[in-house]
């Protein structure tokens, strides 16, 4: 039984053990406090699929929430719907007016972060004035009394648990079948760097659209059962920014990367609110709750699932350690830690290993008159390069010349104004970025743009995952694992970005780039601020990734390095070609001397 | 003989005390208030008044000759809160008894609860009243069964009565469920008078930008302004007016805070609706001359700002007394004997007379008209509820 299959089933049984609870003869209450035990869990799950996962964090929560709400509401209340197909109905106007605003919003660059939050919060608010303002409420709020309620088990109460249950356990197997599939790491990749995801071939306008979808129906239906619940709706109640605020609150406590983390947050602060509702103590009670829910997450700013299972991972290190004889949990025995590594990757979060994939055949890159602007700041004028299947061509220039934007331009990060692109027979000049590295052109970023909170192994399968090699996730980390060995990390594979050294980040960025199986790599300063040992090596390395066959464009102020690896060399300066041919000729063109140390110095040299 | 009559009387009172105090096991009545939450500040005042009757209760003989206990929980202004809340109180406590929480939302969240489990539920702050159709519920939230109709007539009627009677009504009124209820009712009621409404406006709850609607209300310019008001709406948009150089004639808020509009000078003659002020002839109700000073000392301990007595913690306090009311008569904790009895029974509240064997359980609408006068709210409009010396300005 693989890990998938196991939690699963797992999940599914402890539910069927739970719906047996009304069967027990409780006093209902019990069943009326875990219904909303698990209305908070499938709200700040489903939250965290898109905010938790991709860093999206919404303030719009209580807005897909209150359409459901009125939709079960309107069609119960207004035409007579059953409540339960009103359900689905719910779910899916929800998902539909989430992609709908996801549709616009995620094409606008700059509205991430604070910004996604604060036009979520704003959309909460104009569908309440919508819903005010319409025959959906008009302002004196719907009752729902006389909407019949079908009777799951015996008691009405009983039912609304058991439809909580239904789909709290719901949301946890997709949250989790989330986070073990693609689009997990791809919203992960996002949170972390979302341009970069794009680079490395995650389709990141779609994903973000998949799970804010996902996230809006789960909310949907939350709503629409909570509407039979209270039984009466009002637009201040629905609308309030209680559900958004606890949401946030809940998946901050557990942790809302893990997909068990906002679960257990909503346990937590439902229950606690149960603790202090006695009427002696209710604001001693809600102000300790507040203090507690502050000291937590000041000192457990992961959450509460993600400290506990880091505990659990350093003392299963640790006993590991003196099972070895005391040798060091890191690197202090290499073959031991491979090998953990190993069977770490073998069971990773996204797949078991298989061996490495083929490259696609290769094929050469061309550029034909490329130009590229910065509102007047002309940063391309017209460029024209090809880079044959295992060439190296060395692409110099002095500050400003419009290196990194000629790399940008090809891997899709900047779109050009005019000119052409090709790989092979393919276009690339109106692809999206994603679609440009799954055709086989990585690149490399002259300060390292690694995921921050992916292991340098997951780092690497991101690659593997979404670029050319289309690993499927079962392969993607033995991939990963095959250019970490490449590059000489493996023994950091399990390490974050913020423990590696400079030189490290520098080949792990390599390691990413290869484990896509380019046809093409765009490699910007991948030498700069290393020592000459270090350059040595990565020298040694560039080359090897040329014997495979791949095209190299080579971006580099090391001259030495320039001259020695690359076949071909070709000369930028403001946005233009201004000498191409082997390395030593090109370099001494009077031109280019004149570009690096002035007319004086080129006629002395000439 | 002296000595022998002193220790005579000390005798009796020990004896008189001894008969007074309750025992047994108390007998414990369960409900829920906002003590936290958006609806803390006004639930507070429910607080106290039930935490009052109670310990009057226990001073004398408690109910049936037994202690009662008070188990308040905190629904935090939530009605889902309120609905589990009383599943507790009901399923796992074991209350003898319920009392409904504030305000309407977590009322009718309750309401279901306490029907599935036939329990008598006397409820104090319930403001849509075609919306509650429990045979066993019990509002003291006195307006009728038709308070868009009751409450409009009532104001209409006491404004008729001056020498000026309004010919044109503007309606502004907040979306606020209850408020707009009545407020809608309002200028229904006005048009079939033979009133013009020159204006009728709704605006969004927790509105703050006042200076347009002034501008319409302005422009409307009508013998009488209805302001569908909560909380400090009223003196907001009478400032806002003010800046445009405009003071209605007369203006009537509907559930104002009434601190506020007694403090500004804006207030001055506003109008609105009560079951209770501190006068004559409310104060020969039954309870009133005790309950009020009592009152007001707690709750200027408990910081309350403006402490005197009004139409929330009238209907507060009538709600004990309906409960006490029917536990006496009926000489049991029976939900439906208890039920039965207030359905046929009128009890003497601290608020008035009320029944409950009206549509949806509801009875008289007790609601009276009252104005700003000279620093507080006294009533004015029915001629026989008016303050000592109290008409309603300007003539």
């Amino acid at each position: 039984m693989t890990e998938r299959v196991r939690v699963v089933v797992t999940l599914i049984a402890v539910a069927l053990a739970l719906a047996c609870l009304p069967l027990v003869g409780l006093p209902a209450f019990y069943e009326s406090f875990l219904y909303l035990v698990f209305h908070w869990i499938a709200l700040a799950t489903s939250w965290s699929i898109l905010s938790g996962y991709a860093g999206y964090f919404s303030f719009g929560h209580g807005a897909f929430f209150g359409a459901g709400v009125y939709t079960t509401t309107t069609l119960a209340a207004a035409y007579d719907v059953p409540f339960l197909v009103t359900l689905p109905v719910a779910a899916l106007v929800a998902a539909l007016l989430s992609a709908g605003i996801g549709a616009v919003v995620f094409r606008v660059k700059r509205l991430r972060g604070e910004l996604f939050g604060l036009l979520t919060l704003a959309i909460t608010f104009v569908l309440a004035t919508i819903v005010l303002n319409t025959r959906l409420d008009g302002g004196p709020g719907v009752y729902l009394s006389n909407v019949p309620l079908p009777r799951l088990v015996g008691s009405p109460t009983g039912t609304f648990y058991l439809l909580a249950l239904a789909l709290a356990t719901g949301t946890l197997i997709t949250a989790y079948l989330v986070t073990r599939a693609r689009l997990g790491l791809g919203l992960y990749a996002i949170h972390d760097d979302e341009d970069v995801a794009e680079v490395e071939g995650v389709p990141t306008f779609a994903y973000k659209l998949i799970a804010f979808a996902i996230s809006a129906g789960v909310a949907g239906i939350a709503g629409g059962i909570y509407a039979m619940y209270v039984s009466y709706v009002t637009v201040g109640d629905t609308f309030s920014v209680t559900v958004p605020l606890y949401v946030v609150l809940m998946s901050v406590l557990g942790g809302a990367r893990h997909w068990l983390g906002p679960a257990v947050g909503a346990a937590l602060i439902t229950a606690s609110l149960y603790t202090f509702t006695s009427g002696q103590q209710a604001i001693l009670g809600r102000a300790i709750v507040a203090f507690v829910l502050v000291l937590v997450i000041l000192l457990l700013p992961a959450g509460v699932v993600a400290t506990v299972l880091g505990w659990r991972r350093r003392r299963a290190d640790v006993s590991a350690a003196s099972a070895t004889g005391g040798a060091e949990a890191r690197g202090g025995s290499s073959g031991d830690w491979r090998t953990r590594g190993r069977e770490a990757a073998s069971q990773s979060e996204f797949g078991a290993a298989d061996p490495p994939r083929a490259s696609a055949p290769p094929v050469a890159l061309q550029c034909e008159d490329v130009w590229r602007a910065f509102g007047g700041i002309q940063a391309l004028r017209g460029v024209s390069l090809r880079v044959e299947p295992g060439e190296i061509v060395g692409l110099v220039g002095p500050n400003g010349s419009g290196k990194t934007t000629l790399i940008n331009v090809i891997s899709g990060h900047y779109t050009l104004d005019r000119g052409r692109i090709t790989l092979g027979g393919d276009d690339l000049a109106a692809r999206p970025a994603h679609e440009i590295a799954g055709l086989g052109i990585s690149r490399t970023y002259q300060i390292p743009r690694p995921f921050a909170q992916l292991t340098a192994l997951d780092n690497v399968a991101v690659a593997a995952t979404f670029g050319a090699a289309r690993c499927a996730l079962g392969e993607a980390r033995d991939e990963a694992w095959h250019w970490l060995e490449f590059t000489g990390l493996a023994r950091r594979a399990s390490a974050l970005p913020h423990e590696l050294n400079l030189h490290e980040r520098k080949f792990l960025e390599l390691a990413r780039a290869l484990a896509g199986r380019p046809r093409v790599i765009l490699l910007d300063e991948v030498l700069s601020g290393l020592t000459p040992a270090e350059i040595a090596s990565a020298i040694t390395l560039v080359r090897e990734i040329r014997a495979r066959g791949v095209a190299i464009l080579f971006v580099e102020h090391l001259m030495r390095a320039v001259l020695e690896l690359s076949d071909r060399v070709v000369v930028l300066n403001e946005g233009e070609v201004i000498a191409e041919g082997a390395p030593r000729e090109a370099m001494r063109a009077p031109r280019v001397i004149d570009v690096y140390l002035g007319k004086t110095q080129a006629h002395v040299v000439a | 003989m002296m000595r022998a009559a002193l220790a005579l009387v000390v005798l009796l009172a020990f004896a008189a005390a001894a008969a007074a105090a309750p025992s047994g096991q108390p007998i414990r009545i369960g409900g829920t208030l906002a003590l936290t939450g958006p609806l803390a500040p006004t639930a507070l005042l429910h607080k106290i008044a039930g935490e009052i009757y109670v310990e009057e209760l226990n001073k004398a003989n408690g109910l049936l000759g037994r202690p009662v206990e008070w188990v308040l929980l905190d629904d935090q202004s939530k009605p889902e809160l309120a609905r589990s809340l009383y599943e507790k109180l009901i399923t796992v406590d074991k209350v003898d008894l319920i009392i409904g929480p504030y305000a309407t939302s977590g009322i009718l969240a309750a309401m279901g609860v306490a029907q599935r489990y036939n329990k008598v539920y006397v409820h104090h702050s319930f403001g849509m009243p075609h919306l509650a159709k429990y045979e066993m519920h019990f509002p003291t939230a006195a307006f009728g069964p038709e308070p868009n109709k009751t409450v409009p007539t009532t104001v209409f009627d006491a404004v008729a009565a001056t020498s000026k009677p309004p010919k044109s009504v503007a309606i502004v009124t907040s979306k606020f469920p209850s408020a707009q209820f009545q407020s809608n009712g309002a200028k229904e009621v006005a048009e079939k008078r033979g009133l013009k409404v020159p204006l009728y406006l709704e605006y969004e709850f927790g509105t703050r930008d006042w200076g347009a609607i002034a501008a319409r209300v302005k422009d409307a310019n009508a013998d009488l302004l209805w302001i569908g008001a909560l909380g400090l709406d009223g003196n907001q948009l009478l400032e806002a007016m003010k800046k445009l150089d405009y003071t209605p004639p007369r203006h009537f808020h509907l559930f104002p805070a009434p601190g506020p509009l007694v403090a500004a000078p804006d207030g001055k003659n506003a109008l609105s609706v009560t079951v209770f002020e501190e006068h004559p002839p409310f104060m020969n109700n039954p309870g009133a001359a005790k309950f009020v000073p009592i009152f007001k000392e707690r709750a200027a301990k408990a910081n309350v700002p403006y402490t005197a007595i009004e139409t929330q913690v009238g209907g507060s306090f009538a709600a004990w007394q309906v409960l006490e009311a029917g536990v006496t008569a009926t000489k049991s904790l029976d939900d439906k004997a208890i039920g039965a009895w207030l359905r046929k029974n009128r009890v003497d509240t601290i608020i008035g007379k009320l029944r409950f064997d009206g549509p949806n359980n509801y009875g008289d609408d007790l609601f009276k008209v009252k104005q700003v006068q000279d620093g507080k709210w006294v009533v004015v409009w029915p001629r026989e509820f008016t303050a000592p010396g109290a008409r309603l300005q300007p003539q």
